[in-house]
């Protein structure tokens, strides 16, 4: 009896496999029925068989969270095992078109606007329409800009994991040692108060803005920046650029770019090279005085420790006239390969998402809360800010009533077709030659205009 | 015993004698070999040549049911890209400044270390360890030291007051180049050095002991001895130097994303680009075909010049 206590405590330990724990207890003379029934009443047989098995990939943000997620989702539902992987948030479109073009087994994954286009054309996932209709009731509940983003032709393709905007963020310690009293309305304006604080020695460079070559963020700050802009558009409704035209918001942006970076030396020239961490940590560091970044973020630089700034970093609408930014989903995608799993694996994949994205008994499931909550990150629900726990959450970092109102402001990214990430890595390049004055504004917006017209072409 | 020391002593057994023909022992040659050619053509060939299959057909993973037949096309569009020409000239000033600056700097790290004194046998394994990183470490700890806003050599810089404002080291794109190129010369000189001092250690002490006799001074050694004698060493690492600075990916990636402006953006990165961010596998085999193909003209020029010189 000793014996058969030792190797439960082994098993429900992990340090027994369920293979090793069968022979052994027929060893000691239970027939192999007495076995498994031991095993089951163990709790083993349920947790480790995992019957069903989810593959489920993600970027590396808040990998504890998402782990601690899904035992919380398989501790309820004990017939499901999620096997999860993680890849760096700059990597990750590049590694997911590896893992799919080589077919690697991926039922759920982490997608966003930008890439729906591509990847449902590509056949990579599919429409939650195909099997996951119940997904499809929240519609009406989503920021308008979130629905753009997880529709393609007219069919949706995700539940939001996070949906978020690009805010104006400054710091207000800095602003009050000018004795400015309100964060600037225009980009003119941000300009002068930009000089002010340089010319007092509060920073050198008073303006840090995400433009690396290399992060998918640099095309959205630039459009948030076009948005908030009179007639900020980039495209007419039959998707023919409009942003070469003389005197275009876009043309306003990049002349208000060069001009901050090359005469009035307001803006650091290491934007050029800035992802979104290093733009948070210089930030953090007081470095600089306005930014552009992920509302989120606005919640990582206030919290206590983050930085001699903790607790002063404030948002205000987006300078410009109409003080539009853009608005992003990030979202649970379902991948074609689950569609052809057995449906029980599908019922599964539809309870996953469910809790992860979605609504459980009618209420908001825990872990949508969660990110809300303890990260910070913006929602694709209207209804949510109506949860009084998020809006004290919220309301310790930023001012709910301001994030918001920025939804409410937010637009999709204009462009977002197949030919998007093309035109995307095109147009980053032209765009910082035009900001390092390589070439003149008008020549980098024909240049785009051109290779938006031949992808167009290409692709019709 | 006994039997084996008679059968040895009165010749090969009958059946001993009838020796395999020289197709059999072909035969048992190619099954031999046989296992080691099956990895080779499944990891080296069959890529290949699937390679040029993508190459020639149309592979847009955005059209998935369109696979056709499209010859040279995929070859046409990359030379009538965007980016080509601009990134063709990109490689050809980095291969131009870091492929001498490593040789430069192997040798003179090979000379120095070719000296006796006290701790040379550490310092030979030490020098070792920036090529012993991996490129993406290499690229991850030059781009932290040359952070524009914190980055250790602007701090260094202002405290001894010799700048006050922080240089763009990887913002401007004539100083990210030239960071490109430090990097790359820091990670690949080592390896220059030990494949020179190698070839240092080959050339007999006599030679040099017969030279100071006839009273040749330190710069006709190098001159006249050192340099010859060096010949295939330095070819050999002009050779591998030139193929690892004209595909460089990994410290592109991590220091700069190939801005800013497409400054460093190589030829190489283009072809992960076609791959990975237009998803275009034909113009992406396409592209790789045609580096591979400018690189085997390129070898086959230094080798050709190699010999044109011995025959000299």
């Amino acid at each position: 009896m000793k014996d058969l206590e030792n190797l439960t405590a082994e098993l429900a330990g992990g340090r027994l496999s369920r293979r090793e724990f069968v022979q052994r207890v027929v060893g000691l003379g239970l027939s192999s029925t007495a076995a498994f029934a031991l095993m089951e009443a163990c709790g083993q047989g349920s947790q480790s068989s995992g019957s069903i098995q989810l593959s489920f990939v993600t970027w590396s943000y808040g990998v504890s969270t998402i782990q601690d997620n899904i035992k919380k989702f398989q501790s309820s539902h004990k017939n499901v095992q999620i096997q999860f992987q993680d890849f760096a948030w700059t990597n990750y479109h590049d590694t997911m078109v590896a893992r799919f073009t080589g077919k690697t087994p991926t039922d759920i994954c982490y997608s966003s606007d930008h890439w729906l286009s591509e990847w449902a054309a590509a056949r990579w996932i599919t429409p939650l329409s195909s099997g996951f209709s119940d997904l499809t009731s929240y519609k009406s509940d989503y920021f308008p800009y979130v629905l753009q983003g997880m529709t393609y032709q007219g069919k949706l393709y995700g539940i939001p994991y996070y949906a978020d905007t690009w805010a104006f963020l400054y710091n207000q310690d800095h602003l009050q040692r000018a004795g400015i009293s309100t964060p600037p309305q225009t980009w003119e304006e941000l300009t002068q108060q930009a000089l002010e604080i340089k010319s007092k020695g509060i920073a050198n460079y008073p303006v840090l803005l995400l433009f690396s070559q290399s992060d998918p963020g640099s095309i959205e700050v630039w459009e948030s920046m076009v948005f908030s802009r009179q007639d900020g558009h980039l495209f007419d409704d039959n998707l023919n650029p409009v942003f070469n035209r003389a005197g275009s918001a876009a043309a306003r942006v990049i002349d208000w770019i060069r001009d901050a970076m090359n005469n009035a030396r307001i803006m650091d020239p290491a934007s050029l090279t800035s992802e979104e961490i290093p733009v948070v940590k210089a930030m953090a560091s007081g470095a600089h005085t306005f930014t552009i970044l992920e509302t989120y973020n606005q919640a990582e630089l206030n919290k206590s420790g983050s930085g001699p700034f903790a607790g002063k970093f404030k948002m205000a609408p987006m300078p410009g006239e109409t003080h539009n930014t853009v608005g992003y989903v990030r979202f649970y995608a379902v991948t074609d390969q689950l569609t052809r799993r057995p449906p029980d694996v599908q019922k599964a994949a539809d309870q996953f998402l469910q809790y992860f994205g979605g609504k459980v008994n009618g209420t908001f499931s825990p872990v949508v809360v969660r990110w809300a909550v303890e990260n910070g990150l913006g929602f694709g629900w209207k209804s949510l800010w109506d949860d009084q726990q998020v809006r004290t959450a919220f309301s310790q970092w930023g001012d709910p009533d301001m994030l918001r109102r920025n939804q409410e402001l937010a637009r999709i990214k204009e462009g977002l077709t197949k030919y998007f990430p093309d035109w995307d890595v095109f147009t980053r390049a032209e765009l910082q030659k035009a900001y390092l004055g390589q070439t003149s504004t008008q020549a980098a917006l024909d240049a785009m205009a051109e290779k938006w017209k031949s992808l167009k072409q290409g692709n019709s | 015993m006994a039997n084996v020391t008679a059968a040895t002593e009165a010749g090969p057994t009958p059946a001993l004698r009838r020796r395999p023909g020289p197709g059999r022992e072909a035969i048992y040659a190619y099954l031999t070999l046989l296992p080691v050619l099956l990895v080779v053509a499944a990891f080296s060939l069959y890529p290949i040549l699937y390679a040029a299959y993508l190459s020639l057909h149309k592979e847009l993973l955005t059209d998935p049911g369109d696979h056709h037949f499209v010859g040279f096309g995929n070859y046409a569009d990359v030379f009538h890209s965007f980016y080509l020409v601009d990134s063709v000239t990109s490689t050809l000033v980095f291969v131009l400044m870091s492929v001498p600056a490593v040789m430069v700097f192997g040798l003179l790290v090979a000379l120095l270390l070719n000296q006796a004194f006290a701790g040379a046998g550490i310092l030979r394994v030490a020098v070792l360890l920036p090529w012993a990183l991996p490129p993406v470490v290499s690229g991850i700890i030059w781009r932290w030291i040359l952070n524009d806003d914190y980055g250790v050599l602007n701090s260094i810089l202002r405290q001894l007051s010799i700048v006050h404002y922080a240089i763009p080291w990887l913002s401007n794109p004539q100083l990210a180049r030239v960071a490109l190129v430090f990097a790359q010369v820091w990670h690949e000189g080592p390896l220059a050095a030990i494949f020179l001092l190698a070839g240092l250690r080959a050339i007999p002490a006599e030679t040099y002991g017969a030279a100071r006799v006839d009273g040749a001074g330190w710069w006709a050694i190098f001159r006249h001895i050192t340099l010859p004698l060096l010949r295939a060493p330095l070819l050999l690492v002009l050779i591998y130097e030139t193929i690892v600075a004209a595909v460089t990916f990994d410290l592109v990636y991590i220091m700069t994303g190939g801005g800013p402006a497409n400054a460093t953006a190589l030829v190489s990165w283009f072809a992960y680009t076609e791959v990975f961010k237009f998803v275009n596998l034909g113009n992406g085999s396409a592209l790789a075909f045609l580096i591979a193909a400018a690189l085997l003209v390129i070898i086959l020029g230094y080798l050709r010049a190699l010999r044109v010189e011995s025959n000299r």
